[in-house]
């Protein structure tokens, strides 16, 4: 028989396992936490439920093949992550990519920036209780799928770069979407605004929460609207600007104490920020090539009509697609902002078709080693909050 | 501030502690030792002119020819200056020293764990080393040339009752 004591537990010390199998992580985390009561005394991210080793796997493809690892690895901003692999393998063979090319990859990359902010405003809402948020974000990250769709063939995984340029040229009816979509988007920031940004009880479920100072995010190596929302403005955009992004004019929005809310501000705020590059590009994209293969011929695969119409076209397109692209030997490393922070990829080249290493510098995995300071004495309902508003996505934590 | 002016400035402070340069492709990494790598990061946090004040990556490579087969590659960012630098150590897998760099910075905790699950190297000082990626009873470190790609343990010797939750004792870092 049981005795009454054997029903007791210890209330100051009472472990608990969030996840890994949990709604509110957007994956397979788990989250071990110890609690006083119900507040939070230690919470400690457990990782790797999620790992495919893809750091490995990409040692046995080509350059080419190993794109198309990179957007699996953050599903959610799959152009940003083959923005950063492509500029990486580029950096490593010297190549440049014609002018043309570079806007429509910023095209492509903000709007995987929105499409991956709405996804989070819609789930982070869901964990604090406001439902109707999820719906009115679906909505219009549906109309940028299909955009993205539209001009790469694939919704999520597009790997539509190519070294030196893109794999097709857009058409028409990707800039009337396109030029469509920044006409009534900036309307919907404003109902997304409307539901929380005031809103009584999404201020007291956000504010002073989770609160990290711009120091320890820079010691945690945090980046990112994770670390905007402190108040520190770096982005890698304005800090070392890639892929044209010099040519836009675009603001950083920055939040000042560092909690939930800021964080919050700041990507919507970033929202409207790439909606205005995106009108910029979209307006100024320049006539010409979209790949560089006149200048770079044994780097950049030819188009495809040159590919289909001449001899030395077919010939290249073959010994491209038999050998792959030998960069030389060397290490490169490239920086992007991706939705989520800095998004580094340092490639290891030997000379051969594959590269010798790819080590990706994730944005997430720093993001979410803070979350045992962000937490520690907030209550655990609030751990969800605080979670949520790190953003993290397991695929690139976990790789 | 220009990257090549960090350079002149570490070559000028600290001549001991870096042994070659290499400028390829805009970067400059920095070789040195894993003796030095303390001293060298602590000048790098704490020099008025660089103020590198984030360890933005740790990772390694491995390269199964030489005598010490792994290389340990640090990347530090400076927000204020806006610049980076390399530095470059190597290292026998199972050296016993090899120092840590979780004192100075919070960020390694996590890379120092993953470059231990995926190539074996122990840190020295390291608070709570243990598997990051990798379940804690996995065999072998993945990351290394001579790991296969495809490799399966037989289904006889899979251990399908290990649970999947570990107890609260077995947290070794306590708040």
């Amino acid at each position: 028989m049981f005795e009454y004591k054997d029903f007791l537990i210890e209330v100051d010390k009472f472990p608990l396992n969030v996840g890994p199998s949990h709604p509110a992580t957007h994956g397979v985390l788990r989250v071990l936490v110890q609690l006083d009561g119900e507040t939070v005394v230690y919470a400690e991210p457990i990782i790797g439920y999620l790992h495919t080793s893809m750091e490995k796997y990409a040692e046995f493809k080509t350059y080419h093949q190993a794109e198309t690892i990179t957007d699996r690895m953050d599903y959610v901003s799959a152009a940003s992550n083959n923005l950063g692999y492509i500029l990486a393998v580029e950096k490593l063979c010297g190549v440049k990519a014609p002018k043309r090319a570079e806007y429509i990859r910023v095209i492509l990359a903000e709007f995987t920036r929105i499409s991956s902010h709405l996804v989070w405003l819609g789930t982070h809402a869901v964990d604090i209780g406001a439902l109707t948020e999820f719906l009115y974000c679906f909505r219009e990250r549906e109309l940028i799928l299909d955009i993205i769709e539209s001009v790469t063939g694939a919704r999520m995984t597009p790997s539509f770069y190519r070294v030196g340029g893109l794999a097709m040229d857009i058409h028409k009816d990707f800039v009337d979407k396109a030029r469509s979509f920044i006409k009534i988007f900036p309307d919907k920031v404003d109902e997304y605004e409307a539901l929380l940004t005031k809103n009584k009880i999404w201020l007291e479920r956000t504010k002073n929460l989770g609160v990290i100072s711009a120091e320890d995010a820079i010691d945690f190596a945090l980046t990112g609207p994770s670390l905007r929302g402190s108040g520190l403005k770096y982005d890698v955009r304005k800090a070392n600007p890639y892929s044209s992004y010099e040519d836009f004019e675009f603001d950083i929005p920055v939040g000042d104490t560092g909690d939930v809310y800021d964080r919050y501000l700041v990507r919507m705020k970033e929202m409207r920020q790439s909606i205005k590059i995106i009108g910029q590009a979209i307006e100024n994209i320049p006539e010409g090539e979209y790949l560089s293969y006149d200048e770079y011929p044994q780097y950049v695969i030819p188009p495809k009509k040159r590919a289909l119409t001449t001899m030395e076209g077919m010939i290249s397109l073959f010994k491209y697609g038999m050998d792959g692209i030998k960069p030389p030997k060397g290490e490169a490393y490239q920086a992007i902002e991706n939705p989520r922070g800095e998004l580094g990829f340092y490639l290891v080249s030997d000379g051969s078709a594959f590269p010798y290493r790819m080590r990706v510098r994730p944005p997430s995995f720093c993001n979410i080693s803070a979350l045992c300071k962000m937490t520690k004495g907030h209550l655990l309902a609030d751990l969800i909050a605080i979670m949520g508003s790190v953003d993290i996505l397991l695929g690139e934590v976990d790789r | 501030m220009d990257v090549l002016f960090a350079l002149s400035v570490i070559k000028e402070s600290m001549p001991k502690l870096v042994s070659s340069v290499d400028t390829s492709y805009g970067d400059i990494r920095i070789f040195t030792s894993k003796e030095n790598i303390i001293d060298f990061a602590r000048f790098l946090k704490d020099d008025s002119r660089l103020q590198l004040n984030m360890l933005s990556d740790l990772f390694a490579v491995d390269y199964p020819k030489k005598s010490e087969r792994i290389e340990i590659i640090y990347n530090f960012y400076s927000t204020k200056n806006n610049f980076r630098v390399f530095a470059k150590t190597k290292s026998k897998i199972d050296e016993p020293n090899y120092p840590s760099l979780t004192p100075l910075y919070n960020s390694a905790n996590w890379f120092e764990r993953e470059v231990y699950d995926m190539f074996g190297l122990k840190f020295k000082g390291h608070p709570d080393l243990k598997r990051i990626l990798n379940p804690d009873d996995w065999e072998g470190h993945p990351l290394l040339k001579d790991y296969p790609l495809r490799q399966r343990p037989p289904v006889e010797k899979m251990n399908f009752d290990t649970p999947g939750y570990i107890e609260l004792d077995e947290i070794t870092q306590k708040p």
